[in-house]
């Protein structure tokens, strides 16, 4: 069915485009709103779950410019996003666990359009086509957006290592 | 090749989408500058740790309320969606404009003048029309008068023009 087919796919891409558990929660209800709404006027012809990311990245990014969440801090980097290596091999796990609360932190230094970008490449690991498809611009604007997230991501996690070791 | 360069080459260097010479170049680049190197490894790590975020289940409260959102738009289905109808637009636009009219009217600061210009210009209105009337009235008349000598001339042109042929 529907809502279970998809909750969970927009659930993951609301919290991390948000960073906030409860964030993702409304937003995930109220995107289904809208998709209830607009479902008359869905083309048949069109491939669905294309046009319902779309509908769902839409609204997540104007939803983000009419709250302005970049001023709030994302979610503490907790039980919900730990995974098992920690538990598995302690010390190379840390540092490993360490890596990811900077950039899931990070992530939020992004602008939306980028964050975006760099969420359905390379957490949900969609295709570039499929990307272009739901963001509805070309090939080449989507490889350089996730080309310059990567890149913000990399220089952040590279200056707070440089600092570490200068301490 | 300079720094900033291969900065922009390490993405497209990790998804394997540069040429060999290109390649080469970001390689050389990374052996020897340490910056470079810093950089890469990060972004390296960048992708482990955004590949490894897990997916989250979505929780039974979440599924309850969306489960619920279909009846309760059935509720409410009685809305002001048809207000954003594009056929409506052309009515709010002329709502609009006569919206801006009266309130002009209404709050304009020599309303009195206004009105009596209204006056003046509806009786000037009427009184046109009215001598219009009279003089149409009077033509009428007029032609009734000439009515006999208007027939006879009219039957008399067209004997005349078939002698002129």
């Amino acid at each position: 069915m529907l809502v279970d087919s998809y909750s969970k796919r927009v659930f993951n891409m609301a919290y991390q485009f948000a960073g906030s558990y409860e964030e993702a929660e409304d937003l995930t209800q109220e995107i289904f709103i809208k998709l209830y709404n607009s479902l008359p006027k869905y083309d048949l012809e069109k491939n669905f779950s294309a046009w319902f990311f779309t509908l769902a990245r839409n609204y997540m990014i104007d939803n983000y410019r009419k709250t302005k969440w970049e001023k709030k801090t994302r979610d503490e980097f907790n039980e919900h996003l730990l995974s098992s290596d920690a538990f598995d091999s302690p010390e190379n796990g840390m540092v490993r666990e360490e890596t990811k609360k900077i950039i899931w932190e990070s992530l939020n230094r992004l602008s939306p359009e980028i964050r975006m970008a760099v969420i359905l490449r390379d957490i949900q690991g969609k295709k570039y086509e499929e990307i272009a498809e739901i963001i509805n611009l070309p090939l080449g604007t989507v490889k350089s957006r996730v080309n310059r997230g990567r890149l913000q991501l990399a220089k952040i996690l590279k200056e707070k290592k440089e600092r570490e070791n200068e301490m | 090749m300079k720094c900033k360069t291969v900065e922009e080459l390490l993405s497209p260097y990790i998804e394997d989408e540069l040429s060999i010479e290109e390649k080469k170049a970001v390689e050389k680049h990374i052996e020897t500058c340490e910056n470079c190197s810093l950089l890469f490894s990060s972004m390296g790590e960048t992708l482990e740790s955004l590949t490894e975020f897990p997916e989250l289940s979505v929780s039974e409260n979440l599924l309850d309320r969306i489960y619920a959102i279909p009846s309760k738009k059935r509720r409410f289905k009685f809305s002001f969606d048809f207000l954003l109808r594009p056929s409506f637009q052309p009515i709010l636009a002329a709502a609009t404009i006569l919206l801006t009219i009266i309130s002009l009217y209404m709050f304009h600061p020599e309303r009195n003048r206004v009105n009596k210009f209204v006056d003046r210009q509806v009786h000037l209105g009427y009184s046109k029309v009215g001598k219009l009337y009279a003089k149409a009235e009077f033509f009428a008349t007029s032609l009734g008068e000439h009515k006999e000598n208007i027939l006879v001339s009219l039957n008399n042109i067209n004997p005349l023009s078939r002698d002129e042929d």
